[in-house]
């Protein structure tokens, strides 16, 4: 038991050592190439530069930053959602299907910058064409990817539960839904990163209500590169968080994917009414003693 | 008297699949049937498990008409289809899940016939950790667990080695005599058909019919022994003719 727990614990150290070491590589190769070739701290700020903007601009940033967290969280949240009511809609019928293609194919083949100053005409300046730009960037890849989960489904499988005498919403809440687990997080985790980027275009059309993206541009008018470069690493801070966060959620749910065992927590409430089971009446390939005979 | 299929046709448009067959399954009794592929066993398994309803002739289960009807009679195929993201134990319990939510005897009840048929220190694990045998003994389970007495297995060992296989088929024949179901076993393989049944069901194809039905009249308990011996292989003699044709 506590050998297996140190080789855990050793393999947790590992995975997150490894990418901090690169973390460190790319900080370290950015300091010594501003030192090298002697770059001038308007064109490219050192770490140390970067680091000394952040904390003289703590309070703009921090600000922004919740401004823009708020609205990357909950537009790919509201993504999200009618990405997967959307393909769930869409596999549910035909007719269904051939009625929102051309929605889904125009919501994708849409340029959103262009759209973006458009958005704030008919939405005004507040947080809705911020929402509205961030859901549309996770919408198409969440629907493209359940849709293919739910068409993975194998036929034969429904045709089982069906014979169990499973009702189309029992087949679909125990064994369409769950399978849509895997595709969906793939694509949320795809997805994660660049709903930051869509909360930055959407500040940058409508700057009025703070975030970092507008403390980015004032920087930049300003032509301080340093705290254009403070706030860069906060919104990749933030970027690395939403992946990180959907990873997480991830694992707790598809555990299958990773582990032979279910975890405890997710057998433990099921399972309390049972009795220990007897001990096996035979063991695991047993060899029939009529086959093991000479 | 338990399974009657009466006079039991299927067209798909103008294309005869299954020409009217009658077959009579006996309570307790383990029936397979053999023949080549397009022979319309796969089309008979649908229409008793109620998945297809047939074009003409009526299924009963004990007098009871089940015909169209699904949710009466096991079914298992080749692949186990376990579903990836439940347990052993909750994939057994799965038909009891899909007809409401599995109560806690009937868990107890998966949990215990787990244990008793070797999985029981595995109730938690998910079904990508265990070998292709240990898998399709799940899905037998799964089956089992349904609690109907007539259970259709349409080859469900056809995907494993052949020694997997052998112990599989002396297990299911374990299995069948504790459990007392009525078996209805779908395979390509004579050897199979003959080692496990009390008859075999030979069909031809295009459209699919019924041959001949041969009774095994060969002793049980059966082991692998049995093979080899005279009754066993003129039987078998008896089944190529019929599927291959007279030997010249």
């Amino acid at each position: 038991m506590s050998s297996t727990r140190t080789g855990k614990n050793a393999r947790l150290l590992t995975a997150i050592a490894i990418p901090l070491a690169s973390l460190v590589v790319i900080v370290v190769a950015w300091d010594l190439a501003v030192r090298i070739f002697d770059i001038a701290p308007y064109v490219l700020p050192s770490p140390q530069r970067t680091f000394e903007a952040l904390q003289d601009d703590w309070e703009i940033l921090r600000d922004g930053a919740v401004i823009t967290s708020k609205e990357f969280i909950t537009g790919f949240l509201i993504g999200a959602v009618a990405g997967f009511a959307f393909a769930l809609a869409m596999s549910w019928s035909r007719l269904v299907q051939r009625l929102l293609y051309p929605v889904l194919i125009t919501s994708q083949a849409v340029p959103i910058i262009a759209v973006a100053p458009a958005l704030v005409i008919w939405m005004g300046f507040g947080l809705a064409p911020k929402l509205t730009i961030v859901a549309l960037i996770v919408f198409f890849p969440v629907v493209v990817n359940v849709l293919d989960g739910l068409a993975a489904v194998d036929k034969d499988l429904i045709a089982l539960a069906t014979a169990m005498g499973g009702t189309r919403w029992r087949i679909f809440r125990s064994v369409t839904l769950p399978a849509t687990l895997t595709p969906l997080f793939s694509a949320l985790k795809m997805t994660a990163t660049f709903a930051v980027t869509g909360a930055v275009l959407g500040e940058w059309t409508a700057s009025t209500s703070g975030g970092l993206g507008v403390a980015l541009l004032e920087a930049q008018s300003r032509l301080d590169v340093a705290s254009v470069f403070a706030a860069i690493v906060l919104l990749v801070i933030l970027g690395l968080a939403a992946f990180g966060i959907v990873a997480l959620v991830e694992v707790l749910l598809t555990p299958w994917r990773r582990s032979s065992v279910a975890p405890a927590w997710r057998t433990h409430f099921r399972n309390r009414s049972l009795s220990t089971p007897p001990a096996p009446a035979q063991d695991m390939s047993p060899a029939p003693t009529e086959l093991a005979a000479p | 008297m338990s399974l009657v299929l009466s006079g039991v046709s299927q067209s798909f448009g103008s294309v005869e699949a299954l020409a009217p067959v009658d077959v009579e399954v006996a309570s307790g009794e383990f029936v397979s049937i053999v023949g080549p592929s397009g022979c319309g066993k796969s089309t008979i398994f649908n229409i008793v498990s109620g998945l297809l309803t047939p074009t003409t002739g009526s299924v009963t289960l004990d007098g009871n008409p089940i015909t169209g009807r699904t949710g009466h009679v096991g079914y298992m195929l080749q692949k186990d289809l376990l579903l990836p993201w439940r347990t052993v134990l909750d994939n057994i319990v799965l038909g009891a899940d899909l007809r409401g939510r599995a109560t806690s005897q009937e868990r107890q009840r998966a949990a215990d016939m787990a244990a008793r048929y070797g999985l029981g220190d595995y109730l938690n694990h998910y079904p990508h950790a265990l070998s292709g045998g240990m898998r399709q003994r799940v899905a037998v389970m799964r089956t089992l667990a349904l609690d109907h007495p007539v259970m259709l297995l349409d080859e469900p060992f056809g995907a494993l080695d052949s020694h997997t296989r052998l112990l599989m088929q002396q297990w299911l024949l374990d299995v069948w005599r504790e459990q007392r179901k009525t078996i209805l076993f779908v395979t390509h393989d004579i050897d199979e058909a003959l080692f496990l049944s009390d008859r075999v069901i030979v069909m031809s194809p295009r459209p699919g019919r019924v041959q001949e039905v041969v009774t095994v009249d060969l002793r049980r308990p059966r082991d692998v022994h049995l093979t080899a011996e005279i009754p066993y292989t003129s039987l078998k003699g008896h089944l190529l003719d019929l599927i291959y044709g007279r030997a010249a």
